[in-house]
């Protein structure tokens, strides 16, 4: 009982500032409001009793990611813009699409989803358990993967560097066109 | 398996992972005097291992599945390699500009990041892997192609193309968590008996297809390619359209073939409407532009269209011919970009109204864009021809009569905006036409490589056996 | 009763517990207990807090040679509780051109963060609100949300200064976080577990600063320097630098609003201090000598609550130290030093101690009779 109401309000905490987060006119505020749907996904975790998920969502989103886009909203932006939307027959028939989109979504899974599956066991993950499970070769183990992402990490990194870097010879011959 | 024959059973993701590390040491130790050397030892490094991985093994799994190995991968990543390796080619004389030049270490090496998460991508055993596989060959893409970055074309390529890459990888995922939610497993050897049609699964089965159709560029999700395509600079663009769009669609085969089995009713329906919308918009499209790598881009939206339909028919002579059209396409588009790239390399020149008179200055270089161009038509006795007439048999096998029509009648469209081409090169005189253009040794390999294949993989049965032998069919 | 430790909580929480399940059904049970916890914890923390301030007061002016608070009760031990009464009833400034909502909300951010960090630390045996398998992962999680409220403070401020002090601070405790986390994790290699109970009882007879020698001291120190550059003091408060930027992020805050940064900065250096004290220095955990029995039984005399707070009230001090020792770093400096020296020194470091714990180089296989469990 207590836990479904618990369930509800962090439901209705995603539900609502989703919703605000993509309808808020300024940047800085839907960050925030994104901010409130991931740390109430946390709470969702923590209530599966998934603490290690529940702290990765904290740290990664609240901590990290978080972080670095109200960074980059710093920089870009200055305090107080506001985003004008023209409603144009495009933005509306696209709103339109995808409301009905989502009604169809929404009415296929709630008339096929028939097994509720009782997930909440009580039963705590061990660490080491979960370090096993992510270095492990066997099956449902995860090392590969866990492999992959440091080389696309890696490529992100470059990449990110090679956009990013000062170029001078580039910018004086900009500079020369300019002139 | 211990943890190091689990490693060394992935031989080309570990050789090409050799490579890059190579590379990156070379790139790192190398003073300006080393870096000079750094071309031809990149493609040397990378001949060597296209080379070494060119040889089928045995199939098997590693890592409890989550790395699934069939004979045929190997021939599609040995296709990728080769594509790969002339993209590198003619990507030579650009890198080896002062303008250019510094990015080279860096464009080698995530160009290979983006071929190791396509072969990841193939060689997936688990929904996991395929999805960080597909990040790993778009998010290093988008940097590649907003390389040149005072370029306001190629700064709003890349944007458009990691924006779009990231919402459509968006809807994928919550496709896969449907199908996760439904079957209780990501593992592709154990889902194909738990997918029974029900609503939802179809639902999820729409969400997944829908991202992988966007890195295919099939029709409804089309619409970065244009722009995607004429900001990036020419080398990157040859290699998004044939290394990423191959790899892409031949991951789209796998799955269907392999995971989705039981859904063949409906991929075929929707395939049905996504191949007819790519070919006809495809075509429609290109015959209005001017500029020629949007106008390639549209024109390789329609081949997608053809790629697909090797896949509808479901069985393992589709495989094999679409595995054929790849190869077959790598060579002919990639003709193609070498003739355009060596041009803008030296004139800048990206129109078709200029290469009005190429053939008076660049007899050689016309004739090439003429056989790409013959080639990607489907005009017989090329490659091309060839290609073409057996993905459409492989689909009439199955009777789809009315598509293989349309797929026909498009073909004829098409010969008509090749053939623009071709008449502005040959035909159309022009006042001030292109200077004879000298290209580098690379560029001239590149373009050989790519005539002998457009001319002589048609009239080798042998190839299209050799790719047989391993395809399988549901 | 425990009789061998007389002073000890553990008897009257447990008695408390059982007090409420006898009498309570479980639902309500759980609630009461639950507000109880609250309850304690909120007093705490601003007890905690009263306190600190009045310390770093007094000690500071020991540095500067002044006599600090000393009009207010005798050595104006009530100075601080006159600040707090103070904050309370003062009015709350409303700003005209500030965004609003993320005004009001962004102190909150700094508190709740802080708060929640708060109610993990083991204060003593027994005296740990919650206790999670994660324990080391929880603490870094919630500490960095607080980050969040300083930037939209600095945002929503609408002025410059808090702009430039909210961007410095985000830029030095991300950086300053991979360095804390790090150096913890190394800790965790070491003792094999994240639950800060097991880590206490882990470091019994040697605490893991002495466990794992010259790895687990370079850990303990980087800690120290990037816990201390994440709670933006000593050499390192270039948010707030005063002479350049006012008061940094917090200039346009008022009354209790201020009270709540101000409040925040306090607990995160005693928590960064008790993290420390858990961590390395063996937390509640008496001094205990494999054994040496009476010398231990005396130990136990003394309460685990207390061997916490004096080891935490040295590293307090330590930071204090530094603080009024150093003078301000430049922002490059300050840059530098993180990502050219500590981070590489960390990855390196909790390499080798996977090494060393692997290959049993730590002082309790060293020494099973004098230092093993």
């Amino acid at each position: 009982m207590a836990e479904q109401i618990i369930f509800y309000i962090l439901a209705l905490v995603i539900a609502v500032f989703s919703i605000m987060a993509v309808t808020s006119k300024k940047v800085i505020r839907s960050a925030t409001y994104l901010l409130f749907v991931l740390l109430a996904t946390a709470g969702l975790f923590l209530m599966l009793n998934y603490y290690y998920l529940f702290a990765v969502q904290v740290t990664v989103y609240a901590g990290g990611v978080m972080i670095l886009f109200i960074m980059a909203i710093f920089l870009t932006h200055k305090p107080g813009d506001e985003f004008k939307t023209k409603m144009n027959w495009k933005v509306k028939s696209s709103a339109i699409l995808s409301v009905l989109g989502l009604l169809l979504s929404g009415y296929i899974v709630v008339a096929n989803v028939t097994r509720i599956i009782n997930y909440v066991s009580g039963k705590e993950m061990k660490m080491q358990e979960l370090g096993v499970t992510m270095m492990g070769t066997e099956k449902y183990q995860f090392l590969l993967p866990f492999e992959a992402m440091s080389v696309l990490l890696l490529a992100c990194i470059i990449g990110a560097i090679m956009i990013a870097r000062k170029e001078k010879n580039n910018v004086e011959s900009n500079n020369d066109l300019d002139k | 398996m211990d943890y190091i024959s689990n490693f060394l059973f992935m031989r080309s993701e570990v050789s090409l992972l050799a490579v890059m590390v190579f590379l990156l040491l070379f790139d790192l130790i190398a003073g300006k005097k080393g870096m000079k050397y750094f071309q031809p030892i990149a493609l040397i490094a990378f001949a060597a291992h296209t080379i070494w991985t060119f040889v089928p093994y045995e199939a098997g799994v590693s890592f409890g599945g989550m790395y699934d190995y069939k004979p045929v991968m190997t021939i599609v990543k040995g296709i990728l390699n080769i594509a790969t390796l002339i993209v590198f080619m003619q990507a030579k004389e650009v890198f080896d500009t002062e303008r250019q030049g510094n990015k080279r270490g860096e464009f080698y090496f995530l160009t290979m990041v983006t071929l190791l998460g396509m072969y990841f991508m193939i060689s997936s055993g688990h929904f996991l892997m395929l999805f960080i596989g597909l990040e790993m060959a778009s998010i290093p893409l988008a940097t590649i192609v907003a390389m040149e970055k005072f370029s306001k074309k190629s700064a709003e390529a890349g944007a458009k193309y990691i924006l779009l890459a990231a919402f459509s990888s968006g809807v994928m995922l919550f496709g896969i968590s449907y199908l996760y939610g439904t079957v209780g497993t990501l593992y592709f050897t154990d889902m194909p008996n738990l997918i029974s049609a029900n609503p939802l699964q179809i639902m999820a089965f729409v969400f997944f297809v829908a991202g992988l159709f966007f890195k295919v560029s099939l029709v409804p999700f089309h619409l970065w390619a244009a722009d995607v395509y004429e900001g990036a600079p020419t080398n990157v663009t040859a290699y998004l359209s044939v290394v990423s769009k191959g790899s892409a669609v031949f991951v789209l085969m796998l799955l269907l073939y392999k995971v989705f089995g039981n859904l063949i009713v409906q991929w075929q329906g929707i395939l049905f409407a996504v191949i007819v919308l790519s070919i006809t918009v495809g075509n429609l499209f290109a015959l209005r532009q001017d500029n020629i790598k949007r106008f390639l881009a549209f024109s390789s939206i329609s081949q997608a269209g053809y790629l697909a339909l090797g896949i509808i028919s479901g069985t393992a002579f589709g495989m094999t011919t679409m595995i054929y059209y790849i190869f077959v396409y790598v060579f002919s588009n990639l003709a193609a970009f070498g003739v355009i790239s060596s041009i803008e390399n030296k004139t800048g020149k990206v129109n078709i109204s200029d290469y009005k008179g190429l053939y008076s200055t660049n007899p050689k270089l016309s004739f090439i864009m003429m056989l790409a161009m013959f080639s990607l038509g489907g005009i017989p006795i090329f490659a091309g021809f060839f290609s073409k007439f057996f993905i459409f048999a492989a689909a009439l096998e199955k009777g789809f009569y009315v598509l293989v029509l349309i797929a026909v009648i498009n073909t004829i469209i098409s010969l008509y905006y090749y053939l623009l081409v071709v008449k502005a090169m040959f035909i159309d005189s022009s006042d001030n036409p292109i200077p004879t253009i000298q290209t580098d040794n690379y560029n001239r390999v590149s373009l050989f490589i790519c005539t002998a294949g457009i001319i002589l993989i048609g009239l080798f049965g042998v190839i299209m056996d050799k790719i047989e032998l391993y395809s399988f069919g549901m | 009763m425990n009789y061998n430790q007389p002073l000890e909580l553990t008897g009257l929480v447990s008695n408390l517990h059982e007090f409420f399940r006898d009498n309570l059904s479980p639902f309500w049970a759980t609630l009461v207990e639950g507000a109880l916890v609250l309850l304690a914890l909120l007093t705490l923390y601003a007890v905690i807090a009263l306190a600190l301030i009045y310390i770093e007061r007094k000690i500071t002016a020991f540095f500067q040679s002044r006599l600090g608070p000393n009009r207010l009760g005798k050595y104006g031990v009530i100075q601080s509780i006159a600040d707090m009464i103070k904050i309370l009833i003062k009015e709350i400034i409303h700003i005209k051109e500030v965004d609003k909502f993320l005004f009001y909300a962004a102190p909150f951010f700094v508190i709740v963060s802080s708060m929640l960090t708060f109610g993990a630390i083991p204060f003593g045996q027994g005296l740990q609100a919650v206790d999670f398998n994660i324990g080391i992962v929880y603490v870094l999680a919630t500490s960095s949300i607080g980050i969040i409220g300083v930037l939209l403070a600095g945002w929503s401020s609408n002025n410059k200064y808090s702009m430039l002090g909210a961007m410095r601070s985000g830029a030095q405790f991300i950086s300053y976080e991979l360095s804390a986390g790090f150096a913890l994790m190394t800790v965790v290699v070491l003792s094999g577990t994240m639950q800060l109970s097991e880590i206490v009882e882990s470091q019994r007879y040697a605490w893991n600063i002495f466990n794992g020698h010259i790895l687990a001291l370079i850990a303990f120190i980087i800690y120290l320097i990037s816990g201390h550059a994440e709670t933006n003091r000593g050499p390192f408060d270039l948010p707030e630098a005063e002479g350049e930027l006012t008061a940094g992020y917090h200039t346009e805050y008022s009354g209790l609003q201020f009270g709540f940064f101000y409040l925040a900065e306090y607990l995160n250096m005693f928590i960064i201090a008790s993290i420390a004290t858990t961590v390395f220095l063996g937390g509640w955990m008496p001094i205990q000598i494999k054994g040496w029995d009476a010398f231990n039984q005396i130990m136990w005399y003394i309460p685990s609550y207390v061997w916490f707070f004096g080891k935490a009230g040295f590293l307090v001090f330590l930071s204090l130290w530094v603080r009024w020792t150093f003078p301000r770093m430049r922002i490059d400096l300050l840059l530098n030093l993180e990502w050219k020296y500590l981070l590489p020194i960390n990855l390196i470091n909790i390499i080798v101690m996977v090494v060393m714990v692997l290959m049993g180089w730590t002082l309790s296989d060293w020494f099973p009779a004098l230092f093993g469990n």
